[in-house]
C-alpha cells in the first residue's frame, strides 16, 4: 500500500462529500447537517430515524458527559481533592477523566464515520431515484438483518461487547503508560499527568533502582519457560497418546481417563494442593526425609534453579494430557496405508515415527504450537498458584522473583504496588513479545496457508 | 515354517514391549492421580483430634466427616459460594455458546466487508495480557453497579463480553461443513437466519457441547479476576475466591483440610461432567488444534 | 481501500479532539475557578463552622434522623465477625441515635484489607481493621481519615505509648489502636526444646529430635530480629501526608554482618523452616509466631506447649546477643468521607470499638493483646501465659514505626537470598558488606524517591 494510493483515496472521500453536495438536492443538503433528513422524507423510516436517533444520542452524550471529560483530557485534571472541615471534598478524577475522554474521542470518530455513511446513503438515494428505480421499503430494510445483513445483526452484540471490555480498557491502560499513575497518584484522592516516555526509560534503565536488568531477567525466563512448557509437553504427550493407542494395550479409555482428571479437576485446588506437597515441610520433603533417603529438606521453592525446573515438570503433569488428546485424534487420522507400504519397504517403528508421524503431526498441529507458546508466555495459574514468583533476590527490582513471568510480574505490581504506570508498561512488553514471536513463528509454518484453502 | 518362526518371535517382542508398556503406563497413572489421592486422604482427616493444619504424611490417622460438616454447617457461607460459582457457570455456559455460534457462524459463512480486518484486530487485541486491564475493568462494572454486591452478574458479564473473539474453535467447525448445503438452501429460498437455525445448528452438536463444557468450566477456577470484582463482600465471593483465602490468609488457622474438602467437593461435579462429555471436547480441541 | 478509510477517520478524530481541546481551554479555566471560588468560600463557612463549635462546645447532632438509613460497612478478620456484631449492636444501645444506621461486617483480614481499600477507596469498608505497616500507604493513598480532634486526647491517653506512635503518621493521629499484641516471640515443644533462651541449643534439639524450627527471616517483620538484636537501626521519618522523608538505617556495618551470619547459620540448619504460620507448619517443636497462633499451636504441642520471650544468640564476634524484633499493633481506621454525619457514625464507633471494654471483650473472646492500658493491667491478661511472653519480650522490641510497602518485599529478597544459599557461611565478610551496602542502599532510595 503505497503513501500515494492512500492520499489519492483520501483526497477521493473529500470529493465525494463535496460533489455529493454540489450535486444534492435540498434533502440531501439538510442531511448534512439532520442525518436522516433525507432518508425520511424519501420513506426510508427505518434508516432515516436510527440515523436521526443516533445524532441525538451523540449530541446528548457529548454535551451531558462527554464533554467535560475530553476538556481535560490534556492535563487529566487540575481541581485537587480537598478537606472542609472534617469532610472529604474530591477534585477532578483522574482516572475518569482519562477513561471517558478515551471513550468520547472513540465516539466521536464513530460519529464521524456514521455522517459519511449518510452522506453515501443520501447519494445513493438520489441516484437510484434519478433513475427510476424503487428504494427497498421498511420491511425489506428489516428482513435483510436476517439474510444479506445477517452478519451485522450476528455481530452488533458480540462487537459492542468486545469493544467496551476489551478495546477501552486496553487503550486505557496503554495511555497510562505514558502517566504516573502509581500509588502516590491514585484517583480519586490525587491527581495524575502525562509524563511522555519516563516510564519506558525506566524500564530500560540499568541503575540500581532502575527495572532494566531485572526485566531482561524475567524476559528470559518468560522464554525459556514457554519453549520448555510447550515442546516438552508436547513430544511427551505425542509419546503418551503413542503408548495408549499402541496396538495391543488394553483399557485404552481408563488410561486416557486418568489423565483427562487434570484437566478436570479446577486448577486452583489441584496447584495449590501440589504447591503445598513440594514445599520444604511438605509431603514429598517429610516422607523423603522419615525414609531417610535425604538428609535436609530438598528446596523445591526456594531454590531459584530447583524452582523453575519443578515448575516445569509439574506443568508436564498439567499439559500432557491436553496433548494427549489430541494427538490421540490426529494420530487416527494419518492415512493407514502410509504406514502399510512403509511396512512393506521394511521401516522399523522408528524410522516411521520419524518420517511419517512427527512430519505429520507438525504439519497439522504448527498453528496450535504457536497458540500453546504464546498461551505458555502468558501462562499466570501455574506460575502463581505453584510458586507466586518466589524467590525473591535483593538484586531483583520491583519485586520480581526468579520464577515470575512478565504476566505475573504485571499482576504483583497491580495488585500489591498499585504500580499501574509499569504495569502498563510490562503490558506492552507482552504484546511487543508476543506479536514479536507470533509474526515470526507464524511466516514459518508450513501449513500457513490461504484461508479458503482450509474449507 | 520360517514365516510363522518369525511372527510367533514378533509376538514374544510385543508382549515384552507391552509388558514395559503397561508398567510404564501405571507408573504414570500413579504419578498423575497420587495428588489427587492426596487431596482425597486430607479432606477426611479428622478436625477434632488432628487438627485442620499443615502435616507431612498422608494417610489420616483418624477418618472423619469432620470437614465436610463443616462446610456445610452455616459457620462458613461455602453453600453460597457454591452457589454463586454454579450460577456463573450456567449463564457463562449459555450466554457464552450462543455469542461464539453467532459469531462464528458470521465470520465462517459469510464474507462482508472488514471481515478480514476485524478478525486480524480481534488477533492482534488478544495478544495483550488479560490482566493488563483489571484495574480499568473493575471500574467499568462499578460504573454499572456491577461489583461488590453485584460481582455474581458482573462477572457474568465480563467472562462474555469478549468471549466473541475466543471463536477459532467453533468457526474451524463451521468452516468443514460443504458451503454446498447453504446454497441449495438458499435456492429453497430460506434466508441466512433460517439455514443457521436449520440447517447449521443440528448438525454442530459436538462443537455446542464444547463450547458450553469450556464455558461452564472456566469460571470454577476464576480467582484473580473474580476477587478483584468482589472484595470485602462475603455473599459474592465463587468458590475459587473464598477457599483460595483459607490456604493464602493467615486469618484462617486451620483451615487446609477444610479446604481440601471443599476442593473435592468443586471437583466431584466438574469432573463427572468432562468425563460425560469428554467425546465432544476432544473432536473440539482437535478440530481447534488442527485449524489453528 | 479499508484502511484508507480508518486512516482519514483518524485524521478525522485528532483534528475534532483538536478542536474540541482549543475550543474547551478557555470553559475549563472559567471551571477551575468556579471550582477554587466555590471551595474558598465553603472554608471560610468551615472556619465559622470551626468557630461556631468551639463556643457552642459541640454541633454534632444527636438527632436519629440525620443519621437514619445511612450504611457502615465494617471489615474485620473472619474469627471476629460475629465478635463485631455483637459489639456493634452494644454500640447502637449506647448511641440510640444510631439505632436507624445499617452495619454490615465483613470478614476482609488486617492482611487484605488496605489493598482492597487501595484499589477502591469508594468501594471499601467505612471503618476497617489493618495492621499497622500499612499505614503510611494508606495515608498517602487517601484512604485514611484523621482521627476525629474531639477523641485525639482520649485515645492517645488510653492506649500505651507504642501503639499510638503506630497510629501517628507525621504529626498526625490517623487510626484508632485496636491491639498492642502483634509482636512474635517463642512457642516451643517442651519434650523437645531443653533450653529456650539459646537459639543453638534450639536448633540442635531440633536437629536432634528430627523436628522443624520455623522462623520466617524472609519476611521484613520477623527478620528485624536478627538486625535489631545486634543493634541496627532502621526506621523511616513521614510527613503527615504518609510521605517517607528520611531513611535512618545502618544494615551495612559489623554489627549488621553479624546479624546476617546468624541468619545464614539459622537457615543452614536442616531443621530450619521458613514460616510463621502454625497452621501450615508440620513436624515443628518451635515456632516463632505471634499470639493469634496461640490455639493453634496449643493444638499442635498438647501437654508439651510452652513459650518464651526469643532467645539469644553468640554472634560471630563471640558477643551474646539477644534477638529483637518489632512489637506492632493492629490498628482501625476510617476511610474519609464526603457525608460529614456518616464520619461522625464511623468515629464514634471505631472510637467505641476501640474503647476499653471493647478490647477487654475482645481479648475474653479471641484472645487479641488489648493496647489500652487498664486492659493490660486486667488480671486475665496478666495472667495469659502468650501475652506474657510477647511481654518479655516486648522489652527488647522496637516499637515498629511506619515503613514503605517497597522495604518488606525488599527484606524477601534479602531472607531469600540467605534461604536459597546466594549468601552462605562461605561468602566472605566483605561480599555479605556489599550484600547489606545494596540494602541499605535500597531501603535509602525508598525515602528520596517520594
Amino acid at each position: 500500500m503505497s503513501s500515494t494510493t492512500k492520499q489519492s483515496s483520501l483526497r477521493r472521500e473529500f470529493v465525494e462529500i463535496g460533489t455529493t453536495f454540489r450535486d444534492g438536492d435540498w434533502k440531501t443538503r439538510v442531511s448534512y447537517l439532520i442525518l436522516g433528513f433525507g432518508p425520511i422524507l424519501r420513506g426510508q423510516l427505518v434508516k432515516g430515524i436510527a440515523y436521526l436517533a443516533c445524532e441525538v444520542l451523540f449530541f446528548v452524550y457529548l454535551f451531558r458527559f462527554g464533554l467535560q471529560y475530553l476538556s481535560k483530557f490534556n492535563t487529566l485534571g487540575t481541581v485537587e481533592t480537598q478537606k472542609i472541615h472534617r469532610k472529604t471534598v474530591y477534585g477532578d478524577n483522574s482516572f475518569f477523566i482519562l477513561l471517558f475522554g478515551i471513550l468520547t474521542i472513540v465516539i466521536i470518530a464513530a460519529f464521524i464515520f456514521l455522517w459519511r455513511l449518510n452522506i453515501r446513503e443520501n447519494m445513493i438515494e438520489q441516484e437510484k431515484r434519478k433513475e427510476g428505480k424503487a428504494l427497498p421499503t421498511n420491511k425489506k430494510a428489516f428482513s435483510s438483518l436476517l439474510d444479506e445483513n445477517f452478519d451485522k445483526t450476528l455481530l452488533a452484540l458480540p462487537c459492542l461487547g468486545i469493544f467496551v471490555f476489551t478495546v477501552l480498557p486496553i487503550l486505557f491502560m496503554i495511555c497510562v503508560a505514558f502517566t504516573n499513575y502509581d500509588k502516590n497518584h491514585q484517583s480519586p484522592t490525587h491527581l495524575f499527568t502525562w509524563v511522555g516516555l519516563q516510564n519506558f526509560q525506566s524500564l530500560f534503565s540499568f541503575g540500581t533502582t532502575g527495572f532494566g536488568s531485572t526485566f531482561l531477567k524475567v524476559l528470559g525466563w518468560t522464554l525459556v519457560w514457554a519453549f520448555f512448557a510447550t515442546f516438552l509437553d508436547y513430544f511427551l504427550g505425542l509419546a503418551v497418546a503413542m503408548l495408549i493407542n499402541k496396538k495391543g494395550i488394553r483399557f485404552k479409555k481408563l488410561w486416557r481417563t486418568i489423565l483427562v482428571i487434570t484437566i478436570a479437576v479446577p486448577q486452583f485446588v489441584s496447584l495449590l494442593y501440589v504447591s503445598k506437597m513440594f514445599a520444604s515441610d511438605g509431603i514429598i520433603n517429610g516422607t523423603l526425609l522419615r525414609w531417610g533417603w535425604i538428609k535436609t529438606a530438598i528446596p523445591f521453592w526456594t531454590n531459584p534453579t530447583l524452582a523453575k525446573i519443578t515448575i516445569i515438570l509439574i506443568n508436564i503433569w498439567i499439559g500432557i494430557p491436553y496433548m494427549m488428546l489430541i494427538a490421540t485424534g490426529l494420530l487416527m487420522n494419518i492415512p493407514a496405508d502410509l504406514y502399510e507400504s512403509a511396512r512393506i519397504d521394511g521401516a522399523n517403528p522408528g524410522q516411521m515415527f520419524w518420517y511419517i508421524t512427527l512430519p505429520y503431526m507438525l504439519f497439522v498441529t504448527g498453528p496450535f504450537l504457536l497458540t500453546q507458546f504464546t498461551g505458555n508466555l502468558n501462562n499466570f495459574n501455574v506460575i502463581y498458584l505453584l510458586s507466586g514468583g518466589g524467590p525473591q533476590s535483593v538484586s531483583m527490582a520491583g519485586n520480581a522473583g526468579s520464577t515470575d513471568l512478565l504476566v505475573t510480574w504485571l499482576y504483583k505490581m497491580t495488585v500489591n504496588d498499585t504500580n499501574y504506570k509499569m504495569a502498563a508498561v510490562i503490558g506492552i512488553m507482552v504484546f511487543a513479545v508476543t506479536a514479536i514471536v507470533s509474526l515470526v513463528v507464524y511466516n514459518m509454518l508450513p501449513s500457513v496457508k490461504d484461508e479458503e484453502g482450509f474449507q | 515354517m520360517a514365516d510363522s518362526k518369525k511372527t510367533s518371535s514378533m509376538s514374544r517382542n510385543r508382549k515384552v514391549g507391552n509388558f514395559f508398556s503397561y508398567l510404564l503406563l501405571i507408573l504414570i497413572s500413579v504419578i498423575w492421580l497420587f495428588p489427587f489421592f492426596g487431596l482425597v486422604m486430607q479432606s477426611f482427616r479428622s478436625y477434632a483430634t488432628e487438627y485442620g493444619g499443615m502435616v507431612d504424611y498422608i494417610i489420616p490417622k483418624h477418618f472423619s466427616l469432620d470437614n465436610y460438616t463443616f462446610l456445610f454447617s452455616g459457620q462458613t457461607n461455602y453453600l453460597r459460594w457454591y452457589g454463586n460459582t454454579v450460577i456463573i457457570a450456567f449463564f457463562t455456559a449459555i450466554l457464552q455458546t450462543l455469542i461464539v455460534l453467532c459469531v462464528s457462524y458470521a465470520l465462517s459463512r459469510m464474507r462482508f466487508t472488514g471481515r478480514t480486518l476485524l478478525m486480524r484486530i480481534w488477533l492482534i487485541l488478544g495478544m495483550f495480557p488479560g490482566f493488563l486491564t483489571m484495574i480499568c475493568m473493575y471500574f467499568l462494572l462499578k460504573q454499572f453497579g456491577l461489583t461488590q454486591e453485584g460481582a455474581v452478574p458482573g462477572l457474568i458479564l465480563t467472562y462474555i463480553a469478549s468471549c466473541g473473539m475466543g471463536y477459532y474453535v467453533c468457526k474451524g467447525y463451521f468452516d468443514t461443513i460443504p458451503k454446498a448445503l447453504d446454497e441449495a438452501a438458499r435456492i429453497d429460498g430460506a434466508n441466512r437466519f433460517q439455514i443457521m437455525n436449520i440447517m447449521i445448528l443440528p448438525l454442530s452438536k459436538p462443537i455446542i457441547i464444547y463450547t458450553a463444557l469450556t464455558a461452564f468450566m472456566a469460571p470454577w477456577c476464576d480467582y484473580i479476576f473474580a476477587s478483584y470484582v468482589a472484595f470485602g463482600t462475603d455473599k459474592s465471593y465463587n468458590v475459587a475466591v473464598a477457599m483460595t483465602r483459607w490456604v493464602n490468609t493467615n486469618d484462617y488457622q486451620g483451615y487446609f483440610t477444610r479446604f481440601c474438602a471443599g476442593g473435592v467437593l468443586v471437583a466431584i461435579p466438574v469432573t463427572i461432567l468432562f468425563m460425560a462429555l469428554q467425546k465432544y471436547y476432544v473432536e473440539g480441541v482437535t478440530g481447534g488444534a488442527v485449524k489453528g | 481501500m479499508k484502511k484508507n478509510v480508518v486512516s482519514v477517520l483518524l485524521t478525522g478524530v485528532v483534528a475534532a479532539s483538536m478542536l474540541a481541546g482549543c475550543g474547551s481551554s478557555s470553559s475549563d479555566t472559567a471551571a477551575t475557578t468556579a471550582a477554587t471560588e466555590a471551595a474558598a468560600e465553603a472554608e471560610t463557612a468551615a472556619a465559622a463552622d470551626d468557630a461556631a463549635a468551639e463556643t457552642t462546645e459541640s454541633a454534632v447532632s444527636t438527632d436519629p434522623a440525620t443519621y437514619d438509613g445511612k450504611e457502615v460497612k465494617v471489615w474485620v478478620a473472619d474469627n471476629v465477625v460475629d465478635f463485631t456484631n455483637d459489639e456493634i449492636s452494644k454500640f447502637q444501645q449506647e448511641y440510640p441515635q444510631y439505632a436507624g444506621v445499617n452495619f454490615t461486617v465483613e470478614p476482609v483480614g488486617e492482611g487484605d484489607a488496605a489493598s482492597n481499600v487501595i484499589t477502591d477507596v469508594e468501594g471499601a469498608a467505612d471503618v476497617f481493621g489493618f495492621a499497622q505497616d500499612q499505614i503510611a500507604r494508606l495515608v498517602s493513598a487517601g484512604a485514611l481519615e484523621e482521627v476525629n480532634p474531639d477523641y485525639v486526647d482520649d485515645v492517645k491517653s488510653r492506649n500505651d505509648e507504642g501503639s499510638v506512635n503506630a497510629a501517628t503518621v507525621g504529626d498526625t493521629l490517623y487510626a484508632y489502636p485496636l491491639t498492642s499484641d502483634n509482636g512474635y516471640f517463642l512457642y516451643y515443644d517442651s519434650s523437645v526444646v531443653t533450653d529456650p533462651s539459646d537459639l543453638d541449643k534450639i536448633i540442635s534439639d531440633c536437629e536432634a529430635a528430627g523436628k522443624n524450627f520455623y522462623f520466617e527471616i524472609n519476611s521484613g517483620w520477623y527478620q528485624t530480629a536478627f538486625f535489631f538484636g545486634t543493634g541496627c537501626t532502621l526506621t523511616y521519618d513521614t510527613d503527615s501526608d504518609g510521605n517517607f522523608t528520611n531513611c535512618n538505617i545502618d544494615y551495612a556495618s559489623d554489627k549488621g554482618v553479624v546479624a546476617l551470619k546468624e541468619m545464614i547459620k539459622l537457615a543452614s540448619s536442616k531443621s530450619f523452616q521458613n514460616g510463621s504460620s502454625a497452621g501450615d507448619a508440620t513436624n515443628f517443636a518451635a515456632i516463632v509466631d505471634g499470639t493469634w497462633d496461640v490455639d493453634t499451636v496449643k493444638q499442635a504441642f498438647g501437654d508439651n506447649f510452652a513459650c518464651a520471650k526469643l532467645p539469644s544468640f553468640t554472634g560471630s564476634d563471640g558477643n551474646t546477643y539477644q534477638l529483637s524484633g518489632f512489637s506492632g499493633y493492629k490498628l482501625l481506621g476510617v476511610k474519609p468521607q464526603e457525608d460529614e454525619d456518616k464520619l461522625q457514625i464511623c468515629d464514634d464507633l471505631a472510637n467505641y470499638l476501640s474503647g476499653e471494654e471493647a478490647q477487654l471483650a475482645r481479648y475474653q473472646s479471641v484472645a487479641w493483646g488489648p493496647s489500652n492500658t487498664n486492659d493490660q493491667q486486667n488480671a486475665d491478661v496478666q495472667a495469659d501465659v502468650a501475652l506474657t511472653a510477647l511481654n518479655d519480650q516486648m522489652q527488647y522490641d522496637v516499637p515498629q514505626g511506619q515503613y514503605p510497602g517497597d522495604y518488606w518485599s525488599l527484606a524477601t529478597g534479602l531472607g531469600d537470598d540467605v534461604i536459597q544459599k546466594n549468601l552462605t557461611s562461605d561468602t566472605s565478610d566483605d561480599d555479605l558488606m556489599a550484600a547489606l551496602q545494596t540494602f541499605q542502599d535500597t531501603c535509602i532510595s525508598y525515602a528520596s524517591a517520594q
